[in-house]
């Protein structure tokens, strides 16, 4: 911080301890995602909506009209791979980031299984939740896989001339398969972060939620941070 | 690409309307009788000339033959082998190039609108102004024909001359090929000229001897009589030419699949906002 611009003379003290802090609970919000852990996240979903609007016109010509976004069909297919090498570099930094925090503890397993549909029924409420619920976990996994099975096809298609042709088949469904199911769940991993859940959307713009919105959604995790009691417990 | 003239039967990437004509044209085929070709390569230099390609550097390959396989400006390639035939050697040499398939795998593979167009004749050309590069007809093709160009980044092959061809001529390859082992004109008659050669073999002491018109594909625009039938590989030549499956369940059915699924969660979300609503606080608290 330059001296000309002490701290706290403007501005929002939460946004300036969302830089480097999280977990902190800043008058009456608290710092969920720190500047890098969102840059992160945004740096892979920026260029994943590169790769898949690049993408799609070359999957099928119903979606060429995408490709006059970025100039025309030439430009997406020289963009494409470009974008999802930075894709697959911005995945692997969230892989490095989250890794730790994101395996699946105990009963989480469960949402593995019909606890995964009671939670989209958004009915009742489980306090064990912590930073990051079972579903939530469960997307980082197949966000990892994902990425890894578009990157490694990716990089046959980029370069099918050092593949064998067995190989390059291969490469040609398993990047479509992951594809589809990728923009499934990233579907559904929007949806729940915006429309879905109102409150969750600031965690990784400014990186701060309300308490109400945490003791909800997130109440162990509530808890720990604001070491406040919890009336439901 | 040439042949203004010429009417399109189908149109790469082309969900609808891909076909041009009304005037239907007979098929256009090329002869390759390998059992006179004697390896001269005459025609190898009549595609450079024609095609204003350039000279391209040789690479020894341990035979006569100029190059491992053909390249992005060199379309015409005479592949040469030798194999073991009882206590003698049987030296085969073919003249491989773009085999214009009926049902061509680079078509269907590729994803540029028009970037591979098959005429009424039956030619398979690309077009370089709609070809986007993408490689993915190499994939497609089961003959290792098309091939990338990194000075155009667009990929380029044999348009069996398709530029002679529309004002009737023939092919480059034809017209100079010194012994009449490359013939060109109707696919049938072409089809019907390569049966009595191979008759004309079997009873020369070929008794495998065989026309090379694999139906995997649809049948090919160049067909082949082969002294050695039962063994097309002795020539560089699959014994049964498909369209990768992988191609055709990619179009097929990924496509159709991923639509569903891809509409399907979207109209999934919009339903489960309507029937479950948003799930927030009741009350929201200061603003975060």
């Amino acid at each position: 911080m330059s001296e000309a611009f002490p701290a706290h003379t403007h501005g929002d003290d939460a946004v300036s301890v969302a830089r480097h802090r999280e977990d902190v609970m800043v008058g009456d919000v608290i710092v969920r995602h720190r500047f890098l852990s969102r840059f992160i996240h945004w740096a892979s979903a920026v260029s994943f909506i590169v790769c898949l609007l690049t993408g799609l016109p070359i999957w099928t010509p119903i979606f060429g009209w995408m490709a006059f976004l970025f100039g025309g069909l030439s430009v997406c297919r020289w963009l494409h791979p470009w974008a999802g090498a930075f894709f697959f570099a911005a995945c692997a930094g969230m892989f490095v980031h989250w890794a730790k925090e994101m395996v699946l503890k105990g009963k989480e397993k469960e949402w593995l299984g019909p606890k995964m549909v009671a939670y989209l029924s958004f009915a009742g409420e489980d306090l064990t939740v912590g930073k990051y619920n079972g579903g939530q976990k469960i997307l980082f996994w197949l966000t990892s896989l994902g990425a890894v099975g578009l990157g490694l096809s990716g990089l046959v298609l980029w370069f099918p001339e050092l593949f064998p042709p067995l190989l390059r088949e291969a490469g040609i469904l398993i990047h479509d398969g992951a594809f589809i199911a990728f923009v499934v769940v990233m579907i559904g991993h929007v949806y729940l972060g915006t429309a879905a859940e109102p409150g969750t959307f600031s965690a990784m713009t400014r990186g701060t939620v309300t308490k109400p919105w945490a003791r909800l959604h997130h109440p162990a995790w509530y808890r720990e941070v604001t070491g406040d009691g919890d009336d439901r417990k | 690409m040439g042949g203004q003239s010429l009417e399109v039967r189908r149109s790469s990437a082309s969900l609808h309307g891909g076909a041009t004509s009304l005037r239907s044209m007979p098929v256009v085929s090329k002869l390759i009788d390998t059992s006179t070709c004697i390896g001269c390569k005459a025609c190898e230099v009549a595609c450079q000339e024609w095609n204003d390609l350039p000279v391209v550097k040789t690479t020894q390959v341990g035979t006569y033959q100029t190059m491992p396989k053909t390249e992005a400006n060199y379309w015409n390639l005479i592949k040469f082998d030798e194999r073991a035939l009882g206590d003698s050697v049987a030296w085969l040499m073919r003249k491989d190039q773009c085999m214009h398939c009926a049902d061509p795998g680079c078509l269907a593979a590729c994803p540029a609108p028009g970037a591979i167009v098959q005429y009424e004749n039956g030619i398979v050309d690309v077009n370089p102004e709609a070809c986007i590069g993408c490689k993915l007809c190499e994939t497609g093709c089961p003959f290792d024909i098309p091939k990338y160009h990194v000075e155009t980044s667009k990929m380029s092959k044999c348009t069996l001359c398709v530029d002679r061809v529309s004002v009737s001529l023939e092919p480059a390859c034809v017209k100079a090929c010194p012994t009449g082992c490359l013939h060109f004109g109707v696919k049938e008659d072409m089809v019907m000229l390569g049966n009595a050669r191979v008759e004309q073999l079997k009873a020369n002491g070929f008794p495998t001897a065989a026309l090379y018109d694999p139906p995997g594909v649809g049948g090919t625009g160049v067909v082949t009589v082969l002294a050695h039938g039962d063994k097309p590989e002795w020539y560089g030549l699959p014994r049964d030419p498909q369209i990768p499956v992988a191609v055709s369940i990619w179009k097929k059915l990924l496509r159709p699949v991923g639509f569903i699924a891809i509409f399907g969660t979207l109209l999934g979300a919009v339903g489960h906002y309507m029937a479950v609503g948003p799930k927030q606080p009741k009350e929201p608290g200061p603003r975060a």
